[in-house]
């Protein structure tokens, strides 16, 4: 008795768990249902506000119903994207980190947008020219567009404007060059005999923010850090890179007007703010931050050149991944141009500083009048004229990071800048070769 | 099995001794299967999320592929030749012997000071206990989120105290010669209350009557904690470093949230490593065998150990 009663609890457990998982929820008729995974990469408020746009989207969009699904970083958007691709389920649309684009392409993990783009009447060039030019480069590959920006970013330099009055400089004519910024920097260094107790200036360096300042720094310098058409080649031990490496290690070393060490980008901005430095190098993200909270008159300005103007774009891209049924795919689509549409650019722009990739965003009445009242909103938008693509290669990340250490190295005053970079240059090689392989070096 | 046995022996009296041997089985199977039933949900749970990821790991340590766009295919062991080859690993291996070492041995030599020093229960010693034990609460994320600001440079609540004395302040986390201690001193500062919890258990099951008996004989406190209270507390020691250095290798949120493994890969532990290998240069066949070689190494730890400590029990 004891004994088959045992047995049916046992049966009837062990079915009910593995009816539970054989069977999930069937997918019911009704509007397309779809995922967007989206990263924060600066703070929490933007989760809400994400929530706040996909609503909106819902309500005004009966056939669909799309749900925000927040993955954390850049990078953890990533991992997450590339398990639900590999565990069958990819989601429909992610706002993804605009490097990431080439590698994922080489992965076969993306859908080609070309089509739906012509699904709607219009070219590729009618649709590409909405966005700021710089944008185009990190979302077309082959001549196929496989991204649509959606946030973005260029590096700044941002001059604590009281301090600058204080050591006789006009911060309303900020430095252009390398030599101008070296000398405000000396100006504005403070020193306590051998102590330092105000730096003239910090760059950030950790690992994802190092890479972008490498970028911008051989760009000034006329370089172009990687090859912008074909995804194998670093620029890394060449005379732009070398310039730019030294001039940061004379920075530090030579001229004593930057922190020793590798610094990452929070602990710059806190610098900044507490008035530590007097100047930083740093992303248009922190805008808001710094808006917010420095206690002093500040001043943002183009990053200043060697030989160029130029600067790196950073920020993210909408993605469809690949392998999804051509109703999500749709549905995808239609929420992308939706958030991509000057109106809810231009809201998004301003709820979290980054600037708006449609251009007519810049047309929208709200954002004329936020410009006016934030003017230093509008140089970040200015620079954009001069900006080039986001590096990306095949592995983007361990290539970067092949510079990083080394960069990191001459920062701590471990290496001298030349062998840095030809250290760097030779790791990067190795990292590429297995694309090299079947690509470049793939002969008849 | 002990349900098993009651049905099974008058059964073996009677019966034919082949018959025998297969009718127990059959009684033995038949009394223990509602047991295999109730245990059947968990040990589902245990396939689908344990062994089966286990297994996963284990197949996919096998598979690499030579080029982006070429097919997977069977490669045996030449994932982990390339592990081993591989000077991040041999790096992430030394960084973290190293990080091993400097975060048992401290933590639990605090761990067994605060223990004495509290053994006593007052309303003094409770107070300082629950204050030693609030780190352990605190998730190790958030503790490193905390950490990043004492440990900014220049302005950071460390640099602003002891900026004061030091001629050059150091960048703690930016300078890849210091970057692992800074590292280190937060596991230990996180770590060393919950290691005291296990001393003062341990301390509790110091005989009294030993104790006792040592002072009336005139052994002063040195001599107690030398002859009596750490040889009792051998056991407790043994299971402390074991999880120590199972923490050292399982419990680096910190890394990930401050340094990334660097600067330059100074701070890249092996946990790191195989998340680097994964998620950055995704490579799954890698990142798998170092998962293994891993597991195998703490396994063997752990087996090593737990002998050791059954062995001492049994002498005993």
């Amino acid at each position: 008795m004891l004994f088959s009663r045992r047995l049916t609890l046992g049966l009837a457990i062990a079915g009910t768990m593995a009816g539970a998982l054989a069977f999930p929820a069937l997918a019911g008729e009704g509007p397309a249902e779809i995922d967007l995974f989206f990263p924060v990469p600066v703070d929490g408020k933007l989760a809400r506000d994400m929530g706040t746009l996909i609503k909106e989207f819902n309500e005004t969009h009966p056939d669909v119903k799309a749900t925000a699904v927040y993955t954390g970083s850049y990078d953890d958007t990533l991992i997450k994207t590339r398990a639900a691709i590999k565990a069958g389920k990819p989601p429909s649309a992610v706002i993804m980190s605009a490097n990431f684009l080439l590698d994922m392409q080489i992965e076969n993990e993306l859908t080609n947008l070309d089509a739906l783009i012509k699904a709607d009447g219009t070219t590729k060039e009618q649709f590409l020219g909405q966005f700021f030019p710089a944008l185009q480069g990190n979302a077309v590959i082959n001549r196929s567009v496989y991204g649509v920006p959606f946030h973005n970013s260029t590096p700044l330099l941002y001059i604590n404007a009281d301090k600058a009055k204080e050591a006789g400089l006009d911060p309303t004519k900020p430095p252009q060059t390398w030599a101008e910024l070296t000398d405000w920097a000396k100006k504005l260094t403070k020193r306590e005999g051998d102590k330092v107790t105000q730096w003239g200036i910090a760059i950030p360096c950790a690992y994802d923010y190092c890479g972008w300042m490498m970028e911008t720094l051989t760009m000034s310098n006329g370089g172009r850090y990687y090859n912008e058409e074909f995804g194998g080649e670093v620029y890394y031990d060449t005379p732009s890179m070398l310039g730019a490496l030294t001039w940061w290690n004379d920075l530090v070393y030579k001229h004593k007007v930057h922190a020793p060490g590798a610094t990452p980008g929070p602990a710059v901005s806190t610098s900044f703010i507490s008035g530590n430095a007097a100047m930083m190098m740093l992303s248009t993200g922190s805008l808001t931050y710094v808006r917010d909270n420095a206690k002093f008159n500040y001043k943002v300005a183009f990053i200043p050149r060697n030989v160029r103007n130029a600067v790196p774009i950073g920020g993210a891209s909408l993605i469809i991944p690949a392998g999804l049924e051509a109703d999500k795919q749709k549905a995808a689509w239609t929420l992308i141009k939706w958030m991509t549409s000057p109106e809810k650019s231009g809201w998004w722009s301003r709820a979290t500083g980054y600037f708006a990739p449609n251009m007519a965003a810049y047309k929208t009445p709200d954002m004329v009048d936020f410009l006016n009242k934030n003017p230093d909103a509008k140089t970040a938008v200015e620079q954009l004229d001069v900006a080039k693509p986001w590096f990306a290669t095949y592995k983007t990340v361990p290539v970067r990071k092949n510079l990083e250490d080394e960069v990191m190295l001459v920062l701590n005053g471990k290496k001298q800048p030349k062998e840095a970079l030809a250290a760097a240059q030779k790791a990067a090689d190795e990292t590429l070769k297995p694309y090299n392989a079947e690509t470049s070096l793939k002969l008849p | 099995m002990s349900l098993a046995e009651p049905a099974a022996l008058p059964v073996a009296t009677s019966a034919a001794p082949r018959l025998d041997v297969l009718k127990r089985l059959t009684t033995r199977f038949k009394a223990s299967l509602p047991a295999y039933l109730l245990l059947l949900p968990s040990l589902l749970f245990l396939v689908l999320f344990t062994y089966g990821a286990m297994g996963r790991v284990f197949v996919d340590a096998l598979y690499q592929r030579a080029t982006p766009k070429a097919p997977v295919r069977f490669v045996g062991l030449d994932n982990i030749g390339a592990v081993l080859a591989d000077p991040a690993f041999t790096g992430a291996v030394i960084n973290n012997l190293i990080y091993a070492v400097g975060t048992a041995v401290p933590s639990i030599a605090l761990a067994l000071l605060f223990a004495l020093a509290l053994s006593r229960t007052h309303a003094v010693s409770t107070a300082l206990r629950a204050a030693l034990f609030l780190p352990v609460l605190i998730p190790m994320v958030a503790a490193s989120a905390l950490f990043m600001f004492i440990f900014l440079p220049n302005v950071g609540l460390l640099d602003y105290y002891i900026g004061r004395l030091l001629p050059v302040l150091p960048n703690w986390l930016g300078d890849p010669d210091i970057a692992l201690y800074a590292i280190m001193v937060i596991t230990i500062w996180k770590n060393a209350g919950y290691y005291m919890l296990f001393f003062l258990a341990g301390l509790q099951a110091v005989p009294e009557d030993v104790m006792e008996a040592a002072h009336l004989d005139g052994a002063g406190p040195y001599m107690r904690l030398r002859h009596i209270i750490l040889p009792e507390l051998k056991p407790t020691f043994l299971f402390v470093t074991v999880i120590a250095i199972l923490n050292a290798v399982t419990q680096v949120d910190h890394v990930f949230v401050m340094t990334q493994g660097g600067p330059s890969n100074s701070t890249n532990l092996v946990l790191f490593y195989i998340y680097q290998q994964a998620v950055e240069h995704y490579d799954i066949g890698k990142a798998s065998a170092a998962t293994l070689l891993t597991l195998a190494a703490l396994m063997s730890l752990t087996a090593l150990s737990f002998r050791t400590m059954a062995n001492r029990e049994g002498g005993a």
